[in-house]
């Protein structure tokens, strides 16, 4: 009898997180969701036939291990909070897996994007990323799938960047606002993935005052064409919603329309919410407008009050230099240089060092990644780790499809590792083998 | 003493409690179209035992709103709606004389848009035209700040008859949910007076001086004067009466099912943390959502009427009903008359039962006792996997803080209480298919009406303040005022308590008959560029449905 329904069936898992933040006046506070969940209750989204609530499940510290190398301890960095957030994650993605929904959104804090592949603290309010948790317990539990993630936060996802870096059936696409401008002060575009996966990184930094335009360009003409070559199982959108013209730590000139229409052109499976800052001013209207495109339903009425779009509009130069961007990056991604600037190979491995500053914690922590370089698969990673707060570690990652070699040589290092009494804790990642394990600073067998 | 009447879709049942018991008892066949015949028979055959004096209080369920509403038997209605952005306020259409208006409230209750009034003059020109003369008025996020609803009202009240506010229902939010309750309301205003009119005369014709009350969905009871104002209040009360009977005579206190296996649907219900669930939101009406509370009750598609069908996947029953069981004269096999042939039972005609259920088995290369077999472990099995479904979901629902969702508490039924028709006879299946205990009370067939009579007042208060503001309000008490920046969550659980209680005594009750509680309590500090600019306090309180306390004994039965 009612005239709304959704086009398509949406599940939203609603994690606000009423009880949890940073600090009382930090942007990741109580208050964050308070005036979504008030805008989308008095919409009544959640009575739309074919849009449906869920409540998160609780991930466990072994999704976290799967993806992430935590020292000294996953307890020690992980609190019930992002357990439950990446469990929202999870919730939303097995809904799509399970076809329980052809669409998943899950609206939940603490966010995740700038969790690296190691973790010793939070940065950017993340302690652990969790697309990546979500990402690899689909593929723990469903096989391997060929997965794009579309980072509209407007700060760089460097730590979704750094997990995939190596992964060549991972497509990560960052638009953000330029790093030389606003933190974490990375993801330019010559950033475009380890030897294994070169051009399955790709980095779209947009200047200060982009406003719906420019997002609406970069999305038509460079990111929806690279998701159409790539051919994924899985589109998943990190979905900051911090580019808002009103957001009070960026300086983006973004719209709840302009998100809207975002969200439509990318045609992601699965959005889970990353920041966003203008929690009444945008916040509501964003979310709002993010799910009714989600759902298939008119979303031309939501408009955030104050919203004037000529006051807001980007200049012509902004527009001239977003659409040579544009021009630039699709070559740079088709043929990336052969000369990696980000690092060399000592023998088979190519070697970065990293110097990383955890902001929330105040963590400093020095890294050096080394990744087989292998024709026949991504090839196995290894990381030595030691921080400001931790002696030195080791993490060893065997991925999803090592080719024999690499299973062997990945569990040689992992083994002679902890035998050295070098690390402090010694982790392996196995993914072929579905293994996970930690050994502390003695040695074993 | 207390009389119950509760006007089922069938039969009308009545019932008279004392202190010592039940006192008289009447079923009489509902008259569908002349209700009031049906309720006036109920207090003949009361009164005729037990005499006029001593009904302190009449307690009555009836379907006169949700017939005129399921069945479109309503008054046409002006509904004034300002939407704001967000959805298009025009999806939500109902009725032929839908008008919007431009204005938008925020969610903290600031007006970031004002009400186009030459818009609402213009609606109410077509009213009047069409000779339309009761109206209702919403507006989103009315619950933080009513004025564009009163104002309207203030605008079409010269055109008006009657004139319902969506604030005036809830303090829930919800705007869809809310135009649909003051459409629905406003559409049987007129009608539902009229009828209330007629039953108080009636009572006072046979010489009863009781306080009259209306039940609810959420299984509580309303002074009749204030369903006056409120008559969507009424709608689908006779679940709820029937739960809220089997409550008070098997006296439960711990987790349980409530079952009430009827014809075409096995209804049910969950009884957890000392009180029976209300649905989160509200009830939905003719496919439309509103915020009136309700208990939960959910629909199986299993009644002892429903169709037994041989499929490919095996035997079935239900949720199809093909007419009556053949042992009362229908042409298709029942769960009835696979009681009947497995000698469960023996109601009506039990040889047509088997001819029917012979007929049916014909060619499948079952024989008919065996067909009846399964057509009763098909229908046990279905209430089971259900029941399990159910409480999963209830389970399932979703909690917004870390705290309840990692130490939220577990509905874990203990019992499962059986009621209706065949409950009897499927109660030792039953049994083997459920691990918990199945009780079949023996005084189910009246649990209605003495749900009904035993009903305390419900109501629930919903308290905002936005300190920043500096304002309150309480919508369904139609109360806003000003409040300091000191003003905290202390100082707001304490007043909706006690503006709880103060409503809860004009409703006519005593204190210890409806406990108030809070339900809901949170103080968000309101942040902005980190400076602390006030706090957004929501409270929730209420009175819980439940049995008045000291008729209690009177009704509970070893079960």
């Amino acid at each position: 009898m009612s005239v709304l329904k959704a086009a398509r069936e949406l599940g939203i898992v609603f994690f606000p997180a009423f009880d949890w933040a940073i600090s009382p006046t930090h942007p990741e506070r109580q208050e964050r969701l308070l005036y979504t969940l008030d805008q989308l209750k008095e919409e009544g989204v959640f009575d739309i036939p074919g849009i449906r609530e869920y409540k998160p499940e609780v991930a466990g510290e072994g999704d976290v291990d799967r993806v992430h190398f935590c020292f000294p301890e996953t307890s020690g960095v992980v609190s019930p909070s992002h357990l439950v957030s990446a469990g929202g994650a999870i919730r939303a993605g097995r809904l799509v897996m399970e076809k329980k929904a052809a669409k998943a959104f899950a609206l939940v804090r603490p966010p995740g994007h700038h969790a690296m592949k190691c973790v010793h603290g939070a940065r950017g309010f993340c302690n652990i990323n969790i697309e990546a948790v979500m990402i690899e317990r689909l593929r723990e539990e469903y096989g391997p799938l060929r997965v794009a993630i579309v980072d509209t936060d407007c700060h760089h996802g460097d730590g979704t960047q750094d997990i995939y870096w190596n992964d060549p059936d991972t497509l990560f696409i960052s638009l953000h606002q330029d790093g030389r401008t606003l933190y974490p002060g990375t993801g330019f575009a010559h950033e475009l993935g380890g030897p294994g996966a070169l051009g399955a990184t790709v980095n779209v930094p947009l200047p200060p005052g982009t406003s719906d335009e420019g997002f609406l360009y970069v999305a038509e003409h460079l990111i929806r064409p690279l998701l159409d070559d790539f051919k994924p199982d899985l589109v998943v959108n990190s979905a900051g919603q911090d580019n808002h013209f009103s957001d009070p730590i960026t300086d983006m000139a973004f719209s709840a329309q302009g998100y809207a229409k975002l969200t439509e052109i990318l045609d992601a499976d699965l959005a889970v919410l990353e920041g966003g800052y203008s929690i009444q001013g945008a916040l509501p209207y964003v979310n709002l407008g993010i799910v009714l495109s989600m759902a298939g339903l008119d979303y031309s009425h939501v408009r955030e009050p104050g919203f004037e779009p000529s006051r807001v509009r980007q200049g012509s130069a902004v527009t001239d230099y977003i659409r040579r961007q544009c021009v630039d990056i699709r070559k740079l991604v088709k043929n990336p240089p052969p000369r990696q600037r980000s690092g060399e190979m000592v023998g088979e491995w190519f070697v970065r060092r990293k110097t990383l500053y955890y902001d929330t914690d105040h963590i400093t922590e020095y890294q050096t990644e080394s990744v087989l370089v292998c024709p026949d698969c991504p090839g196995v990673l290894k990381i030595e780790s030691e921080s400001s707060r931790t002696p030195l570690c080791l993490g060893v990652q065997i991925p999803i499809r090592a080719c024999p070699r690499c299973r062997s040589e990945g569990e040689r290092v992992f083994t002679e590792g902890a035998k050295s009494g070098r690390y402090a804790v010694s982790r392996l990642i196995d993914r072929a083998g579905k293994r996970y394990e930690r050994v502390g600073g003695v040695a074993v067998g | 003493m207390l009389l119950g009447i509760d006007v089922g879709g069938t039969h009308t049942d009545a019932v008279l409690i004392g202190r010592q018991g039940i006192v008289a008892m009447a079923k009489i066949k509902t008259d569908h179209d002349n209700l009031l015949v049906s309720i006036r028979d109920a207090l003949e055959s009361i009164v005729s035992v037990a005499g006029p004096e001593g009904v302190s209080r009449l307690n009555l369920s009836t379907t006169l709103s949700t017939n005129a509403i399921v069945e479109g038997d309503t008054e046409p209605v002006g509904m004034f709606v300002s939407g704001g952005p967000g959805i298009d306020p025009v999806l939500y259409r109902v009725g032929d004389h839908y008008f919007t208006a431009a204005g938008c409230i925020d969610h903290r209750g600031e007006e970031t848009g004002a009400l186009d009034e030459s818009a609402v003059v213009q609606g109410m020109a077509a009213c009047r035209e069409a000779g339309v003369s009761v109206f209702a008025a919403v507006s989103k996020f009315s619950t933080r700040n009513p004025d564009h609803e009163n104002r309207i009202k203030e605008l079409v009240h010269p055109l008006a008859d009657y004139v319902a506010m969506g604030h005036d229902f809830s303090g829930r939010l919800g705007f869809g949910r809310r135009i649909n309750t003051a459409y629905f309301n406003s559409a049987v205003w007129r009608l539902y007076n009229r009828f209330v009119d007629a039953v108080q005369q009636s009572v006072l014709s046979m010489g009863l001086r009781p306080r009259i009350n209306v039940l609810k969905a959420d299984g509580g009871a309303m002074p009749l004067s204030m369903s006056r104002h409120l008559p969507i209040q009424s709608i689908l009360s006779g679940p709820a009466a029937s739960v809220m009977g089997i409550i008070a005579i098997c006296d439960i206190r711990e987790d349980a099912v409530i079952l009430d296996i009827g014809g075409t649907t096995t209804d049910m219900a969950v009884f957890a943390g000392s009180a029976p669930l209300v649905e989160r939101e509200g009830i939905a009406i003719s496919g439309r959502p509103t915020l009136v509370r309700a208990l939960r009750v959910k629909s199986i598609g299993v009644g002892g009427d429903s169709a037994i069908q041989i499929t490919p996947q095996g035997v079935t029953v239900g949720p199809k009903r093909l007419g009556p069981p053949m042992a009362f004269g229908g042409a298709h096999p029942t769960l009835v008359d696979a009681l009947n042939v497995q000698n469960v039972i023996a109601y009506g005609n039990v040889a047509a039962s088997f001819a029917g259920m012979a007929a049916l088995a014909e060619g499948s290369g079952l024989d008919p006792e065996t067909l009846a077999d399964y057509a009763i472990a098909a229908a046990v099995n279905k209430i089971r996997e259900e029941v399990a479904g159910f409480v999963r979901e209830i389970n399932d629902r979703p909690v917004y803080t870390i705290y309840e969702m990692l130490e939220g508490r577990k509905v874990a039924p203990a019992k499962v209480y059986v009621m209706g028709g065949p409950a009897l006879a499927l109660s030792a299946l039953l049994q083997d298919a459920f691990s918990q205990e199945v009780v079949v009370p023996e005084n189910f067939a009246v649990a209605n009406a003495v749900g009904a009579a035993l009903a305390r007042p419900t109501f629930s208060v919903e308290l905002f303040a936005d300190t920043a503001r500096g304002r309150m309000v309480v919508p369904s008490l139609g109360l806003s005022r000003e409040v300091g920046r000191d003003y905290d969550l202390a100082a707001a659980e304490a007043d909706a308590l006690a503006l709880l209680r103060e409503h809860v005594r004009y409703l006519g009750a005593e204190d210890d008959e409806a406990p108030v509680e809070t339900v809901e309590r949170s103080s968000f500090n309101m942040v902005d560029d980190s400076t602390f600019l006030g706090r957004n306090i929501r409270v929730v309180c209420q009175v819980r449905p439940g049995v008045l306390p000291q008729y209690r004994e009177a009704v509970t039965c070893p079960c």
